[in-house]
């Protein structure tokens, strides 16, 4: 019996011995399905080492003998604890994670889970980003959430894109903060999709009041992608070839047309027609100039990246180049960048981590004119005659006999143009993170924003003339001296914060969450330029100021530089009971340059509260994994007020002569009077939103309603003249937003087939609640054709179109004497204008609002599948309700060609109730701005399809590969709508009180490319 | 715990440095704070105030021939047509709408001079600098302000009287009596002639600055337009007496550019040919629009404004003579015009017979660059010595001293040989009244001299003139609406 026990005593020592002693353990992990999965993490519970699956899901890890779990995760996938036991073989099979109550958002300064979160923010990640390729990362937020919207500025390459936050905030600046891996910029032009890891919008006031004075129109998030830890190094190669194409045509007049219209307004206008149309049908089709101003163009990007981690360090290294060349100018409206990114994060102690992230650019951009009605290739191109050719029967350039002033040649004029944009910018951060107790830690970050920019014209001389000697070409297809200018732009803003973060639980329920932070930040902007006329040289190659022949007196030259800082001390706290109830408050305090003395500090505090019912011990529906009732109210600054706002220059140049000799004598006085009070707009939100998770992530929906009203806002009121000064900019406007957001999913992955669908749409409404005492309303919109389009006044949506009231046409004399007076010339066939105020006259008084370019809602639709290799994705987006100012056509020059729809027009009593007879001068003022002008915007536009095909693990696993995908992806393959101009989709091009005038938009383009990711 | 060490230095440095860090002031342009420390200043700042001088047209600016002359029986807006200012020919014919541009212009381009030379006597009095220097800038405020208080009360009667800068919560301010206005200007230019030198005792590259001379003269003319007859007497005696001026023996010669500044000039406002018009507040700009305003059209390239009428032709000719000055005032056809041509109807494509010559410059006198058509350089004679003789004969007539009326009125007359003048009572004063409107025609007095005299009922009353409404002009509606209401329309319109 002893001996037994002995036995059994060694036995159990050495079974003891054994669990002590290293333990080899090797395993599969697969999904559900069974495929391996490569790169899975396996972490050894408690420790920091761990291992990785191979390109066929096996691992092998060598255990302590008292480590006993393992931590099992992939992307994507739930995370597992496995307990080893004694086993030496631990396969594993991992399932699909589709909920997201765990996943960790990026909220301001911190990360939070989403269950937790009771505030309003949602997310893009790089899968989304990445999906369509893009060409810049406000792009990849278009119709993705609930209350963004985004539109294009241009459909040129490189082009700025217009972002609002919950609907335009204020008659001025209305862009979002832009905060990428926690630095502050302006812009985010510089950043390579690729490069992202997620998108995070901080839409409600209790989220985006952290930032204070800058939070105001809604804060974008950007976290760039970083590596693991024990993450074997993982190589991405990336590439897409496009072509891209113009996707529509406007239906303008033929030559035998035009000449038919050019009689006919001739005869109308009491003049003799042109001798050369005495026979139209001569003249034929003629020139289609919107043919020869749209080219196929080509877009392109590769991307190699890298990255990895060991235990106690990551990074991730990547380099891309983008090119993309425009549809309109080809080469001449390209853009080309690189960007080089190296992340990285070094454990250095067990409680010091440092690390950095560095973003380089360098791009170009070739400008040519857009979105304006006087100089643009485009708008040339739709406005030149028909009959012109491109080219006299010599191969040179042709000019128009007929078109005036702006409308020349646009191919002459794109030849022309040289205007190149280089930049070169730095945006980079050192951090360290301190873990003074468990609970508290330190964050240090230092960062910088560099931008030096560059831009470079040259305008050639030219001579479009047929007898150079005679100089018979019009002013505007001549140039008799070239002239070259540069301007230099060196913005440098570096930024330092530090973080103090506490976590604690009391009692197993009171979860509690304290940071407390400051930051100081410095803006210097600093600009020089010169110019000079006269180089020998018509070569652009020459085109440098120095090579003129000009005296150096004949150079202009200029310099200047601008400065900015903030001063910041922020506050957050969060609670929750049993994860139940939700409590956060925030609070920070701005010292700003930028305010007026009086008022150097601002104070924007915020709370927010959230209730997870399903949590509670009543809840009985079981497949509702969320319900969580979220309320917020907050305070918000918008700090975009201009630099030095409240100071007051004492202007130079107000000169007199003296003297004998009439000597010019400067004098200075003030002519805006300062304002010491100037501080920040204030924004005031309170959200209610709704989170519900049911079936286990399957449905997911989300709901908000908000208000927000903008107060304190920044206007120039039009003062008293007995001040005898320009007004000063005041605190002194009120602007409300309203809006319900609401976004649904269903995904299903449970199968082979997978699938998914999600939709979001916003409401938004935007009023002017006040414009200050007076409270003059403000015209802007200036269409050069007609006259100021849009206004904006209390009680009206921001820049609405203002103008005449059509009221169809007048048949006959009879109708005009009947109605009220328009202009002695009226004749019958020309529009009548609805007297409102009737009083017998039309004229300015007779202006009524004739349309909003603010839509009712905006949309995204979103679907994916997959089976077996096989990816489909459809995303579509829409605005609907908005209207659009068809400004395209330069009615204010008789000879310029028209849309089609001009061959309707009134040719005798009853023939047209719609389009005005055509003549020279129109006397009546047809083209005066009028609803005959605006236009319903609405569309919906398939922006991505998208066809991708992975080949199986099983055959590329062999070639240690991990990924291998094509793909064939069409931007915006469909659009529909009822809008008669090139491009439903108009940015904000000219300020903020300038929305929805279409004066020649560039459109984008329909583009068909082709792609491949590889991981290895 | 050391680590929390470092922590509080990192705060407390911040701390440290916050207080710079958010003062920051342009780096372009220099702000109200760094600027009025020295007489160099100073100087400038009241060049600015002269600056408002120049202003004319809209969006701040005026003519002073808009209202005094055209409003007037000598003279018809002219342009192109019924369509060209039509608001201008409704005020002319006292149907005026009360929102024009003009209006506002007007009212808008007063203040900003008042603003300006309020500026000046706010800022420079801190200034350590020469006194005496000091004493003369300031002068040459008050009278700057003066001047255009005196604009400010003749036009619109009643107004707000703004005799400092005014801060955002002020601007809404009413009206103060005529009365409180003449006495504020009164005072001004009291002041500004004890501190001004006299016109021989600036440089000459102060030429065009406001002397001594030019208070006075600006004081004879608030007096005389209050009928203070005793006071204006005195201080245009006082202006006589100083020997700083005299006629100049050619008539026809005041109005060209060498009559510039010449020793009958008391206060003259001064443009030259360079650097484009001052349309609205151009500051940098230093040529007149009042040449190519009031040349004819076609072949003479301008805008055939403010039309001589028959009627004021008609007074050269009252004493059964022509009088001299009628050639120096108005082109007639056939004559020629300067450099420019022969005056033809055909050549100006209008059918009119008359048109103004004081403002008429020649093309070999416009600058070879800038705007071709408003580079017009011809200096605003605002105060002549001769209007000082007259003024003095008035206001000498209305005390009594017949005499001393008739001097100075045939000491104007002598000079283009018309006769003495021996008649007394009522013939003196119409005698003075018609020397008044050819000697000064078309200088921007008749109107404001037919009001003031109560003669305009009777002049005008056939274009629709009434005493009770029209001896003012209306305040721009846009001017009420900006005051919420704190201003009223004067009366009848």
């Amino acid at each position: 019996m002893k001996n037994k026990l002995i036995i059994f005593t060694l036995f159990w020592l050495l079974g003891s011995f054994s669990t002590f002693a290293q333990n080899q353990i090797s395993g599969l992990i697969t999904d559900s399905t069974g495929e391996p999965l490569i790169g899975a993490s396996i972490l050894i519970k408690g420790t920091n080492s761990g291992t990785i699956t191979d390109y066929d899901g096996k691992y092998e890890l060598t255990l302590e003998s008292d480590q006993k779990i393992l931590q099992v995760s992939y992307t994507g996938y739930e995370e597992q604890e496995i307990t080893v036991g004694n086993r030496t073989v631990v396969n594993i099979t991992l399932a699909e994670s589709i909920s997201l109550i765990d996943e960790v958002v990026v909220v301001g300064y911190g990360t939070q889970k989403r269950s937790k979160i009771s505030g309003a923010v949602s997310t893009v990640t790089s899968d989304e980003i990445t999906e369509a390729p893009v060409l810049r990362a406000e792009q990849a937020l278009q119709g993705r959430i609930a209350g963004v919207q985004v539109s294009q500025n241009s459909g040129s390459p490189g082009s700025a894109l217009t972002v609002r936050v919950r609907g335009v905030g204020t008659i001025n600046n209305s862009d979002p903060l832009y905060i990428v891996d926690g630095i502050p910029v302006e812009g985010i032009d510089f950043l390579n999709p690729n490069d992202i890891e997620s998108i995070n919008v901080l839409k409600d006031a209790a989220s985006s009041a952290i930032y204070g004075a800058r939070g105001a129109n809604g804060v974008v998030l950007i976290t760039t992608k970083g590596g693991k830890t024990n993450q074997a190094g993982k190589v991405s190669y990336d590439a897409y070839y496009g072509v891209q194409s113009p996707w529509k045509k406007m239906n303008l007049l033929n030559a035998r047309e035009y000449a038919i219209l050019s009689n006919e307004a001739n005869i109308n206008s009491g003049n003799i027609p042109l001798q050369e149309f005495a026979n139209p049908d001569q003249l034929g089709e003629g020139t289609d100039w919107q043919s020869a101003i749209f080219q196929d163009a080509p877009i392109y990007s590769h991307q190699l990246s890298f990255s990895g981690g060991s235990e106690r360090s990551s990074y991730t290294a990547s380099g891309n180049y983008f090119v993309q060349d425009g549809i309109i100018g080809g080469r001449k409206a390209g853009f080309e960048r690189y960007t080089v990114r190296l992340n990285s994060r070094n454990q250095l102690k067990d409680w010091l981590t440092i690390g950095n992230t560095l973003g380089f650019t360098y791009l170009t951009r070739n400008a040519v004119p857009e979105n304006n009605e006087f100089a643009t290739p485009l708008v040339r191109a739709l406005n030149m005659d028909p009959v012109t050719p491109v080219r006299k029967p010599d191969g040179t350039f042709a000019y128009s006999y007929y078109s005036d002033t702006d409308i020349t040649n646009p191919i002459n004029a794109i030849q022309q143009i040289n205007d190149k944009w280089t930049t070169h910018r730095i945006v980079g951060s050192v951090y360290g993170e301190a873990e003074i107790t468990q609970k508290i830690k330190f964050r240090s970050v230092y960062s910088v924003d560099a931008t030096f920019a560059t831009r470079d014209i040259f305008r050639p001389s030219f001579d479009l003339s047929i007898n150079p000697l005679l100089s018979d070409a019009p002013a505007g297809e001549k140039n008799f001296i070239n002239g070259v200018s540069k301007e230099n732009n060196t913005w440098r803003n570096w930024q330092w914060e530090n973080v103090v973060t506490y976590n604690d639980v009391y009692a197993d329920r009171h979860n509690v969450g304290l940071t407390l932070g400051t930051t100081v930040l410095n803006n210097r902007f600093d600009y020089a330029g010169g110019s000079n006329t006269n180089l020998p040289s018509n070569d652009p190659k020459d085109a440098y100021i120095s090579n003129t022949i000009d005296p150096i007196a004949s150079q202009g030259a200029y310099a200047g530089a601008t400065e900015s800082a903030l001063l910041s001390f922020f506050g957050k706290v969060n609670y929750d009971l049993d994860d139940k109830y939700l409590f956060s408050a925030t609070f920070r305090a701005d010292g700003s340059s930028r305010f007026g003395r009086n008022n150097r500090y601002g104070y924007f505090p915020s709370f927010s509260l959230g209730w997870v019912i399903n949590r509670e011990d009543f809840w009985s529906m079981d497949n509702v994994s969320l319900f969580k009732l979220r309320a917020s109210w907050g305070q918000n600054g918008n700090d975009k007020i201009g630099d030095y706002s409240f100071s007051t220059i004492v202007n130079a140049g107000q000169n007199y002569t003296f003297g004998d000799g009439e000597i010019i004598t400067n004098g200075n006085v003030p002519l805006v009077s300062a304002n010491p009070d100037l501080k920040w707009e204030t924004s005031t939100q309170t959200d209610i939103g709704l989170d519900v998770e049911m079936y286990d992530g399957k449905i997911n929906f989300v709901a908000d309603y908000y208000i927000k009203t903008t107060s304190d806002m920044l206007y120039a009121a039009p003062i008293p003249f007995v001040a005898g000064t320009q007004a000063p900019v005041r605190n002194i406007g009120e602007v409300e937003n309203k809006g319900l957001e609401l976004s649904l999913s269903y995904r299903n992955r449970d199968n082979a087939f997978k699938y998914s669908v999600s939709a979001n749409v916003a409401f938004v409404s935007t009023d002017v609640l006040s414009l200050g005492e007076g409270g003059d309303p403000i015209t802007t919109g200036n269409v050069f054709s007609a006259g100021a389009a849009a206004r904006t006044e209390v009680g009206h949506p921001i820049a609405s179109f203002y103008g005449y009231v059509t009221d169809g046409l007048f048949q006959n004399r009879q109708e005009i004497e009947r109605h009220a007076f328009q202009n002695e010339n009226t004749a019958p066939g020309d529009i009548r204008f609805k007297d409102l105020n009737e009083d017998g006259i039309i004229n300015n008084f007779d202006r009524d609002y004739i349309g909003n370019p603010t839509p009712d809602f905006t949309y995204g639709i979103n679907a994916d599948f997959e089976y077996k290799g096989f990816d489909v994705s459809l995303f579509l987006q829409g605005v609907q309700g908005n209207d659009i100012f068809n400004g395209i056509v330069r009615y204010d020059f008789s000879y310029t060609n028209r849309p089609q729809s001009v061959l309707n027009r009134w040719t005798g009593e009853g023939t047209s109730n719609f389009e005005p007879r055509v003549t020279v001068n129109d006397p009546n003022f047809n083209a005066r701005v009028s609803d005959r002008f605006v236009e319903d915007g609405s569309y919906i536009r398939l922006k991505n399809v998208q066809i991708g095909y992975s080949l199986p693990k099983s055959l590329i696993s062999k070639l240690k590969i991990d990924k291998f995908r094509l793909y064939l992806s069409a931007q915006n393959l469909l659009t529909i709508t009822d809008y008669s101009g090139l491009d439903p989709e108009i940015g904000a091009t000219q300020g903020a009180l300038d929305l929805g005038i279409d004066r020649g938009f560039y459109p984008q383009s329909r583009t068909f490319l082709g792609g491949v990711n590889i991981t290895f | 715990m050391k680590n929390l060490k470092y922590l509080s230095f990192v705060l407390v440095f911040l701390f440290a440095c916050q207080k710079d860090l958010l003062e920051k002031s342009p780096i372009i342009g220099v702000t109200e704070d760094n600027f009025y420390k020295t007489e160099a200043d100073a100087i400038s700042a009241v060049n600015g105030a002269y600056a408002a001088l120049q202003f004319e047209l809209t969006p701040a600016g005026h003519f002073r021939w808009f209202w005094g002359d055209i409003m007037s029986d000598d003279t018809e807006k002219g342009g192109s047509g019924a369509n060209d200012a039509p608001n201008l020919a409704a005020l002319e014919n006292f149907q005026g709408p009360t929102n024009t541009d003009f209006l506002e212009a007007e009212w808008a381009a007063n203040y900003e001079g008042i603003y300006r030379a309020n500026v000046v006597l706010e800022r420079v009095p801190p200034i350590e600098m020469d006194e005496t220097k000091k004493a003369q800038i300031l002068g040459e405020a008050r009278t700057i302000r003066a001047w255009f208080n005196f604009l400010q009360v003749t036009y619109f009667g009643d107004v707000p009287l703004v005799d400092q800068v005014l801060a955002p919560s002020e601007y809404t301010i009413g009206k103060n009596p005529a009365a409180e206005v003449w006495a504020f200007i009164e005072q001004d230019l009291i002041q500004a002639i004890g501190d001004l030198p006299k016109r021989s005792e600036y440089p000459i590259a102060d030429l065009g600055r406001i002397t001594k001379g030019a208070a006075q003269g600006l004081l004879v003319k608030t007096y005389l337009f209050q009928s203070k007859w005793a006071e204006a007497k005195a201080i245009a005696e006082d202006l006589i007496n100083s020997g700083e001026y005299n006629l100049v023996g050619n008539y026809n010669q005041i109005f060209t550019e060498s009559g510039e500044n010449n020793a009958e000039s008391v206060f003259e406002i001064q443009y030259m040919n360079a650097s484009g018009g001052n349309w609205g507040r151009n500051n940098a700009n230093e040529g007149s629009f009042s040449n190519v305003f009031q040349r004819a059209r076609g072949q003479f390239e301008g805008y055939g404004f403010n039309l001589p009428t028959q009627n004021f032709v008609d007074e050269f000719f009252k004493e059964g003579v022509e009088d001299p000055r009628l050639k120096a005032t108005v082109f007639r056809e056939g004559d020629l015009m300067g450099d420019r041509g022969f005056f033809t109807k055909e050549s100006t494509g209008f059918p009119h017979d008359y048109y103004p010559k004081k403002y008429f410059n020649n093309k070999s006198e416009e600058a070879p660059f800038g705007d071709p058509n408003p580079n017009g350089g011809t200096n605003d004679r605002v105060i002549r010595y001769a209007d000082i003789l007259l003024m003095h004969a008035e206001a000498a007539f209305h005390t009594g001293d017949e005499t001393g009326a008739k001097t100075s009125l045939n000491q104007v007359r002598r000079r283009v040989n018309m006769r003495e003048i021996t008649d007394s009572g009522n013939a003196l004063l119409e005698a003075i009244y018609h020397e008044r409107r050819v000697e000064l025609g078309l200088e921007g007095h008749r109107f404001f001299d037919l009001v003031r005299t109560g003669r305009a009922a009777a002049a005008l009353g056939s274009l629709g003139y009434r005493e009770e409404v029209h001896k003012v002009l209306p305040i721009p509606d846009s001017q009420i609406q900006a005051s919420n209401g704190t201003l009223t329309q004067n009366s009848g319109y």
